[in-house]
């Protein structure tokens, strides 16, 4: 019966106003987060430098790269999704979404087969797995490696994250109204470019640099 | 028009756990807090007070050392992350917010109700800590002590107040957006009481500090349980990396504890002289100085931890800027309450011991800004002192003063006066010594966490813990009386005071969605100086429709 | 529509900056190699926001600018001692 979806509007385009300044907001928040985490980085790698270039040049920049193309056709298709809701056509938005969590998989599943493969060669410094590096200062190489595998699962865990909302639009698309519908298509669009553009100085920052 | 009858009322809305847990409006989520926040007060209170009968021997007679550090560990986690840091803004401020602005809500209920259950789920989980076998690292979690020595439940009770994180960031993002956003027509921003530009300014600080809080406890969680070693200098890591991330929150955090109490005794000061509150815009803009400034001065929790000297003479002399926006503040206050006609009910009270309280410890803070007194007081009672002062002096004493003012507005009632102004009495005296011969121990050198202490430390001592008993009553008083008021005081007025805000203009309590009609606002905010202002604010139809 | 138009400009762009990133990475230009993989990733990061995720408006800005000089905050006043 209401237009608003929160009683403390009285009409839906100044909720709709809040709402995407609100992700926003949310957005400057998360920003804050990986920026620390990134500092954290910044820190490590201005103290020993060559040490992360030569133990980044054990990361394959390949999958990286293919990795980055993924997330980029994956904003492209949200950002599809977006102008269908926007025309309320609203089967072609559905199937841009399928196709943005499918790209957000195909994601994780080249990123997995990256650890397995980090793991299995002994650069996975985690839970007491044995520490092979062949190459110089190991001691510091263990460090990138610890860092690489923070952030990248940080990553991953907001694409998870963005996975499961995109999954749990689409189960409640029947029951929402065509406002609702574009209020959320909008509101996790942001999210999940904002989860992209983390990703774009990541890859740069742990594949690239120094090589 | 007095509202004698409850019903119609927000609190006569559904009765039972259910209507209650469920609810999504701000009023009776800001009860959830309420209630909540004063079960953790006299959680954290009461290990306060068994440090305090510890400490009254020099022998560590009553706890065993290690008893000692998990209680002040304890203390300080509880009392920053589960009381201090939500307090005013996620009881007062939920309440009042939507209130003051003329809207009906905030601008997420859903949010806001969210906000509580992930507050309540991350806080158990960080008192499950308690439980399973206590916390010693002190409340600031320092590596490598945290990660690697201590012997404690570091990781839940990080894990803990890493969830109470998202309950901060969720509050801040919702009181931003619905200052914004829901403003009623005529309110613009210098128009906005103090109260809602100070939670403006706390929710900028709680939205643009707590990721990084998340963040260094996050590193610390993969760093005890996955082993990795970011903050290990074995393997290259930096703990002093931590100090900064860690004070780069904590910092302005405590100007998320402070800004609030400040923007309460702006409402009161100014309704209890009949004076409009001198310097409006000058109060209005060092709050938001306060919040931008509060970022530039962590680094004077680190002048002793190896940081560069250059970095150090920076940071203190940011420190000292620092204290100029609050001094804006101090100086407004006081010339409020110039040629004004005072009365000293309760809530003015605490607000006068506020304005003491807080002028003395931010004094100390001077001194712990300078460089080289800070290496004498570093980590003694002297930082105890100036802490407590603005925490507990300025800070509880102001969400006492706001609790008294608008309680007859969340209750629709009126508590004994008499009682109240003798419990703000009680509360200033036993908080003056309480935590006055503090600043003395600390000058002579005495040093913070240690359960034993040489005997010439002793009568400093036993006046503190003298003064802590005293405090416990002065705290322990409104319990009661409130309580009592809650279900036999006095109907309220709809505005008992005779106070300016659109919060006085609606009934006591106000009904389900705050106001009959939408309010026009055509003046600006504290016109005490204005005569016949309470129907004026409000718009002809209003009138009619009652 | 031109709105497609605008976006499939945008993802060819984002596509070629990943190839010259990449590209870029495989020349030795002593420092410049760090300076130009963050400046094509802030590249990347303003066509993101401006083509897909429509930055306009006051208030989103303001989020943007407020997060951005926290940034430079928390980055500056760190690395002011090392």
């Amino acid at each position: 019966m209401s237009r608003t979806e929160s009683v403390a509007f009285d009409n839906p385009r100044r909720e709709r106003r809040a709402d995407t300044f609100a992700m926003w907001v949310f957005i400057g928040s998360e920003a804050m987060l990986f920026g620390a985490i990134f500092l954290v980085f910044l820190v490590a790698h201005l103290d020993f430098g060559p040490a992360f270039a030569a133990a980044s040049k054990h990361l394959s920049v390949a999958l990286g790269a293919f990795n980055t193309a993924v997330l980029i056709t994956s904003s492209f298709t949200m950002a599809v999704a977006h102008m269908f809701a926007l025309h309320r056509r609203w089967r072609a938005t559905v199937w841009a979404l399928l196709a943005t969590s499918a790209l957000g998989v195909c994601f994780l599943v080249v990123k997995s087969m990256e650890y397995g493969k980090e793991i299995a060669e002994g650069m996975a410094p985690l839970l007491g797995l044995p520490f092979r590096y062949e190459g110089p200062d190991p001691v510091h190489a263990e460090f990138f490696f610890s860092l690489y595998f923070t952030m990248t699962s940080l990553h991953a865990l907001h694409l998870i994250g963005g996975i499961a909302v995109i999954g749990g639009m689409i189960a409640l698309w029947r029951t929402a109204s065509p406002a609702n519908r574009l209020h959320r298509v909008e509101a996790v669009g942001l999210y999940w470019h904002f989860v992209d553009v983390v990703w774009m100085f990541m890859f740069p920052v742990l594949y690239l640099i120094n090589r | 028009m007095t509202s004698s009858a409850m019903t119609g009322t927000y609190l006569s809305e559904g009765a039972g756990p259910r209507a209650w847990l469920l609810t999504t409006d701000h009023k009776r989520v800001a009860w959830l807090y309420l209630v909540s926040l004063t079960a953790f007060f006299f959680l954290g209170g009461a290990m306060a007070v068994l440090m305090r009968i510890e400490l009254a021997t020099p022998a560590g007679d009553l706890v065993s050392d290690d008893v000692y550090n998990r209680l002040f560990s304890l203390h300080g986690i509880i009392m920053v992350w589960f009381f201090l840091v939500p307090s005013i803004p996620a009881t007062l401020g939920n309440f009042l917010l939507p209130l003051m602005i003329g809207a009906r809500d905030l601008a997420f209920p859903r949010l806001n109700l969210a906000s509580w259950y992930v507050f309540i789920f991350g806080s158990l989980f960080a008192l499950f800590s308690v439980v399973a076998g206590g916390v010693d690292t002190g409340w600031t979690f320092y590596t490598p002590l945290s990660t690697l020595y201590a012997n404690g439940f570091v990781s839940t009770a990080a894990f803990g107040v890493f969830i109470v994180g998202f309950s901060t960031i969720m509050t801040g993002i919702n009181f931003i957006v619905t200052v914004h956003t829901l403003r009623a027509p005529g309110l613009t921003w210098f128009r906005l009481p103090i109260f809602v530009w100070t939670l403006y300014a706390t929710s900028l600080v709680m939205v643009l500090a707590t990721p990084v809080l998340a963040a260094s406890l996050i590193l610390i969680v993969l760093e005890r349980v996955f082993g990795i070693g970011i903050f290990n200098p074995d393997l290259g890591g930096d703990p002093l990396l931590f100090q900064h991330l860690f004070w780069f929150y904590s910092h302005p955090a405590v100007y998320i504890m402070i800004l609030p109490g400040m923007g309460v005794v702006s409402e009161v000061l100014p309704c209890f002289s009949r004076r409009p509150l001198f310097g409006y815009k000058a109060v209005a803009m060092s709050s938001m100085a306060i919040a931008v400034f509060g970022f530039l001065v962590w680094g004077h929790h680190m002048f002793v931890s190896g940081q560069s000297a250059y970095a150090g003479v920076v940071f203190s002399f940011l420190s000292f800027c620092v204290a100029i926006p609050s001094a804006i503040k101090v100086f407004n206050w006081s010339l409020t309450l110039r040629k004004g006609e005072i009365s000293f009910e309760t809530p003015m009270l605490y607000g006068l011991f506020f304005l003491g309280l807080f002028t003395f410890g931010g004094l100390a803070g001077l001194f712990l800004a300078a460089l080289a007194v800070d290496v004498h007081v570093h980590d003694t009672y002297f930082v105890i002192a100036h802490f407590h002062y603005i925490m507990v002096g300025g800070m509880v004493t102001a969400y006492m003063a706001g609790l008294h003012f608008w309680w007859p507005k969340l209750t629709g009632r009126m508590y004994s006066e008499t009682a109240g102004r003798i419990a703000a009495t009680v509360t200033f005296v036993g908080f003056n010594l309480t935590f006055f011969p503090q600043y003395v121990l600390g000058f002579d050198g005495m040093p913070r966490r240690y359960h034993t202490y040489p005997p010439e430390f002793q009568f400093w001592n036993v006046l503190s813990s003298a003064g802590a008993v005293v405090l416990a009553i002065g705290y322990l008083m409104p319990l009661f009386y409130l309580g009592w008021s809650l279900f036999r005081g006095a109907r309220a007025t709809d505005s008992p005071w005779n106070a300016t805000g659109l919060e006085w203009q609606t009934s006591s309590p106000p009904p389900p969605h705050n106001f009959k009609s939408m309010p026009i606002v055509t003046r600006p905010a504290y016109a005490y100086d204005m005569k016949g202002l309470e129907h004026e604010r409000f718009s002809p139809h209003l009138e009619a429709g009652r | 529509m031109s709105e497609l138009r605008k976006l499939t400009f945008g993802y060819v762009g984002l596509l070629a900056l990943l190839a010259l990133t990449v590209g870029s990475s495989f020349l030795d230009l002593g420092g410049f190699n760090v300076t130009i993989n963050l400046a094509i990733a802030a590249g990347k990061a303003i066509l993101i926001a401006m083509l897909f995720m429509h930055l306009t408006g006051t208030l989103p800005r303001l989020a943007v600018a407020a997060a951005g000089l926290w940034l430079v905050i928390l980055f500056g006043l760190t690395l002011i001692g090392s």
